[in-house]
Order: structure tokens, then C-alpha cells, then sequence
């Protein structure tokens, strides 16, 4: 086992496994007991389906970008159709915008459970994977399988599947699930708020690494609810923005080191970053009542800035995604439409909704017959990467003196905390440490 | 109770697709009391291996020096399977995790065999390989193969 002291050069290089989300790669190089050099390669950019939109019906985006991920699909509907509905000068009626934010909330219970049952909690119960920690603490992945499953069936109810919904089109929805049929899922997502609860207290009773980052977070808000489907941007320097102006805000640059584009704040000089903390702390006040205390309970202020604790965020919004599935439902009454006709025209469409790990941003430009003529997909991982690299950076240089599995099996869990779509991949770096 | 294949794969991802087409292809064989489904994750495995007597499950496999096309099938026994999660499937959470976390909760099927592909491409957006798809048919036998004798 490699142990070096501070005042000599290393560098940390981990290269890729096979996987399915993404394709990642981490460098960190040290020169005189100082970190110089940080490179994290972790997300494949949508290009091709920016290239594969164009030409393509105004109707076909939502299915096809649904694709690109096998965790957040609906996420991706959802910006898809929100962009092109207002590209095409169309409001969606308010039940429908409620039908939506029902199947988001399945989409960010099956995401936030996999990633904190399976991904992340096997970190700090100290084991090397969900495997391992199931031979001990077997009720607690049955509880994580048991929700995930929840998530499922509200998936499969609203959506039409459990994965890849394909009840979704432009304008709403191709039939909306009965009242009834939505009132027979009550039992079985009232466990889900009991164990979404029970996984607050879970998360809150973990150790966390003593360590803050100051990143500008930006999230969506709305007038009134905790921001899922809908909102406009906020940020924690006091900015606010439209979706319309995301563009003016942000840039996408490409680094060298990764094929992903990093995306910065046009003003800002460090990084942002989006995703459970930052909504969490620009939208403490739109927290539901129950989540709201579940919050209290763990001992969450009205921000978090240590990115370790994001797995107790999570867990508030499951409690959240649970919570408000269940008003949804208790207040839904049959009767409307499940979709509105979204006639082509020619213009240009900005959508942005909350996916599980972060804001995705789409773009659609189209032409008077509905023809995609230019498509911009910017999702949360590429806009997380310059702040993994910086938190990456402030972790490893206050943990030079540990040895190579110690430190790699860190920097995996400093990375897992922005649940990239590389953390699919429960042990993607392999690290190895060559002298300076 | 019946015998189940499971295709696991996401079709927009070149040759990763490929355990949803031979579980399409061994679908319209039309063999009696077989359950064919498709997930895009291995994780979905966990929920759904119990209540079968027969599980075949069939997913694209990386492994290092494998001949893309080739097809593995591995009889799930006692033993805990290689976790090497690139020598058995392209998932991050892989089809071996799947299988022994099934292990662990008590959720094994009777019999359960896994049938690999090597894949070659896996990019998003990327078809289906050349040597991919020359090995679809024999990736098809494999899963029959595999099958009780009832069904085939």
C-alpha cells in the first residue's frame, strides 16, 4: 500500500469501467504536498441526440430524450415537453401540470431510493457495496426495495411502465388514470411516506465528513409548491431568471479533459451547482408540512453547504415526493381532457424541470411546420462537474496523508454525493498512484 | 409456475440493446408458459427473480479479452458469482450485484442462468455491432437452451 507524506508530487489517475450511465474518469495530481490538478471525465453528453433531433416532428423529443437516461426518462419528457409547448405558444391545463408533477414524484422516489439504499448509504455504514450491507442490515434494503417499488407502481399507473413511460406526449398525456385507479395506490404510498421517513432518520444518524462548499446553487422555484416540474430560476446570491433566459446566464464550455461541455454562470466566477441541496436551500420555505419536519428532525437548517448530507436531503424528498403524491391524489377529480392540442409553429422553446439528481434544461427551435431545427439539452451532471472537481480538490488536499484505497474509496463517496449518472456505477475509479 | 427471460439493456445504446432483442426474438417463439419481459436496469431483477421456478436472464457482457458477439452462459449455483461487474454485464449495478443482493434477501429462483454477449459498442445512440449481431442467433439457442424441456 502506497503512503506518502505531504511534500512529494503524486498523481491519482482512475480509469473507467464498463457501465451503462456514463463514461468516467478521475485525475488528481499532486505537485509539492499541494493538489495542482483536478480532472473528472464522468458524463457522455447528449450530443448525438441534439444531432438526431433536428428534422425530426415536434412531437417526437419527449420519447426520444427519454432515452438517453434509464433513471430519469420522465425528466427528460418533462423539459422536452415543456420546451416544446412553449415553443408552440400552449399552456397545459393545471390538472394535467398535477399529473405530471404525480409521475415526477415516481420517478424521484425510484431515483432517490436506488441512489440512498443501494449507492450511497453502503458508504456510510461501511460497506463495500449494497451487497455486502444487505447480509447485515436486511431490513433496511427490503425497506429501500419495498419504496423503490412504490415509485414503481406510480410509474407504472401514470406513465404506462415502470421505466421509460410511454403514456407521455406533448400537450399531456395520451389517457389519465382514474381517480379510482389512483385512489387504490394510497396504501401502498402511505407505507412509502412511513419509509420515507424512516429513511430520514436512517441518513440523519450517519457521520458526515466535516466539509462545506460555497458553490452558487440555482434551482427552480414556483409560486407555490417545492419545485419538481415547474418554476423559474433562483440562485443563492439573491438572482432570479426566467427559463426563457438560461441561456444568457449560462455558458458551455468545452474543457479539454472531458467530453462533457462544463456549464458556468456567465458572472459568477467559480462553480454552481444544482440538484438536492441547492433546491433544498433556495426552497426551504415550499417544503410540505411533513417533510418540512422531517427536516427539523434530522437536524437540517434552512440550508445545507456540506455536500456529504445530501443523502439526508434525499431522504426529505422522498418525504416530499411521497407527500405530495398523496395530496395529488386525494384531490384529483376525473373529467378533464388528458391532453391539449399543441399545433405547430415556428419558434423557439425553453423548458426546465427538476430531474431527481438536478435542473435539465432543453432547447428546441422549430420550424413553421413543427420540423426540429436546432435542439440543447444541458443536464445536471454536466452542470455539477466544475463543482465535483472543486469539492474534489478541498477533500483530497486535507487527506493526502491516507492511503490509496482509503483515499479512492473517499473520493468515490465525495462524487457519489452529487449522485452523477455515473454513480449507476458503484465502484467506477480505479485508482492508482504514480510518484511525482 | 412459469419460466421467465429477462432482457436486460437499453436499446439506444448500441450493442447494450442486445438483451431486449434476443428476448424479443426468443418472444416470438411463442414457447409455451414463458414470461418474457425487458428491464433497462439489472436492479429490476431484484424484484422480479422470486415467484419463478426458471429465470434466464440475458444482458450484454464486457469482459477483458472477450471476442465481441461471443455468448457466455453462466448456471447461477451455490457459489457467489464474480462481482466483477464489467466481466458480466455493462451495468453499473450489475447483473451480478443484482443476483447476489437477490441472494441476500432470500430471493433466488430455482434455477437461474445468465446468458452474456460480448458487447463491442455501447455509446449512446450507436446501432447494434456488426459481430453483435452475427452472435444474435446463437445468443437465441442459448436462452432455449437454457430453458426447462417443457417449454422448448
Amino acid at each position: 500500500m502506497t503512503h506518502k507524506g505531504a511534500g512529494e508530487g503524486r498523481e491519482l489517475t482512475a480509469e473507467t469501467l464498463a457501465r451503462v450511465e456514463g463514461e468516467g474518469a478521475m485525475r488528481v495530481v499532486v505537485t509539492d504536498g499541494e493538489v495542482s490538478e483536478v480532472q473528472l471525465r464522468i458524463y457522455e453528453p447528449p450530443r448525438f441526440f441534439e444531432a438526431m433531433l433536428r428534422g425530426r416532428g415536434h412531437t417526437e423529443p419527449p420519447d426520444l430524450t427519454s432515452r438517453i437516461c434509464g433513471i430519469c426518462p420522465v425528466a427528460y419528457e418533462m423539459s422536452a415537453c415543456r420546451a416544446i409547448e412553449d415553443a408552440c405558444g400552449v399552456s397545459i391545463p393545471e390538472d394535467i401540470g398535477l399529473m405530471r408533477r404525480l409521475l415526477y414524484c415516481g420517478e424521484w422516489i425510484e431515483s432517490h431510493t436506488l441512489h440512498v439504499y443501494l449507492l450511497h448509504a453502503p458508504d456510510f455504514l461501511g460497506y463495500p457495496g449494497a451487497v455486502e450491507m444487505a447480509a447485515d442490515h436486511r431490513d433496511v434494503v427490503e425497506r429501500g426495495l419495498r419504496l423503490k417499488k412504490a415509485g414503481n407502481a406510480l410509474m407504472t399507473l401514470v406513465g404506462g411502465r415502470a421505466v421509460h413511460p410511454v403514456n407521455v406526449r406533448v400537450g399531456g398525456f395520451y389517457r389519465l388514470p382514474t381517480g379510482a385507479e389512483l385512489r387504490a395506490l394510497r396504501p401502498q404510498l402511505e407505507r412509502a411516506l412511513d419509509d420515507a421517513l424512516a429513511t430520514v432518520s436512517l441518513a440523519a444518524g450517519f457521520d458526515f465528513p466535516d466539509f462545506e462548499q460555497d458553490h452558487e446553487y440555482v434551482s427552480l422555484r414556483s409560486e407555490r409548491d417545492y419545485p419538481i416540474e415547474d418554476g423559474s430560476f433562483v440562485t443563492s446570491s439573491g438572482r432570479d431568471f426566467a427559463v426563457s433566459a438560461f441561456g444568457d446566464w449560462v455558458a458551455e464550455e468545452q474543457v479539454p479533459h472531458s467530453h462533457a461541455l462544463h456549464a458556468r454562470l456567465r458572472d459568477t466566477p467559480g462553480p454552481y451547482a444544482v440538484g438536492p441541496l441547492a433546491r433544498y436551500s433556495l426552497n426551504h420555505d415550499r417544503l410540505p408540512p411533513t417533510a418540512r419536519e422531517a427536516a427539523y428532525a434530522a437536524g437540517l437548517g434552512t440550508t445545507c453547504r456540506n455536500p456529504f448530507r445530501s443523502i439526508v436531503v434525499r431522504a426529505v424528498e422522498l418525504v416530499v415526493a411521497c407527500e405530495e403524491a398523496l395530496r395529488i391524489i386525494d384531490g384529483w377529480s376525473d373529467g378533464g381532457a388528458p391532453s391539449v392540442p399543441v399545433p405547430p409553429r415556428a419558434g423557439v422553446g425553453h423548458g426546465a424541470t427538476e430531474a431527481p439528481r438536478g435542473t435539465l434544461y432543453h432547447r428546441y427551435e422549430l420550424a413553421p411546420d413543427g420540423t426540429v431545427l436546432d435542439a440543447q439539452i444541458v443536464p445536471p451532471t454536466s452542470q455539477n462537474q466544475a463543482g465535483i472537481e472543486s469539492d474534489l480538490r478541498g477533500f483530497v488536499q486535507d487527506r493526502l496523508h491516507l492511503d490509496t484505497e482509503e483515499l479512492t474509496r473517499q473520493c468515490e463517496q465525495a462524487i457519489r454525493n452529487y449522485d452523477p449518472c455515473i454513480s449507476c456505477a458503484t465502484h467506477f475509479l480505479e485508482l492508482t498512484v504514480e510518484e511525482g | 409456475m412459469s419460466a421467465l427471460v429477462v432482457g436486460i439493456g437499453n436499446r439506444s445504446r448500441g450493442d447494450d440493446g442486445v438483451g431486449p432483442l434476443v428476448a424479443a426474438r426468443v418472444a416470438e417463439l411463442g414457447l409455451p408458459g414463458v414470461e418474457v419481459v425487458t428491464y433497462d436496469e439489472p436492479l429490476a431483477l431484484v424484484e422480479h427473480l422470486a415467484g419463478h421456478d426458471d429465470v434466464v436472464v440475458v444482458d450484454a457482457a464486457r469482459s477483458r479479452g472477450g471476442r465481441p458477439g461471443a455468448v457466455r452462459v453462466v448456471r447461477v449455483g451455490a457459489a457467489p458469482l464474480p462481482r466483477d461487474a464489467a466481466a458480466l454485464g455493462s451495468h453499473g449495478l450489475g447483473v451480478a450485484d443484482a443476483v447476489e443482493l437477490a441472494r441476500a434477501l432470500g430471493r433466488l429462483p430455482r434455477r437461474l442462468t445468465l446468458v452474456g454477449v460480448e458487447a463491442l459498442v455501447i455509446e449512446l445512440g450507436a446501432p447494434l455491432s456488426e459481430p453483435v449481431r452475427d452472435g444474435l442467433d446463437a445468443a437465441v439457442d442459448a436462452v432455449v437452451a437454457a430453458l426447462p424441456a417443457a417449454a422448448r
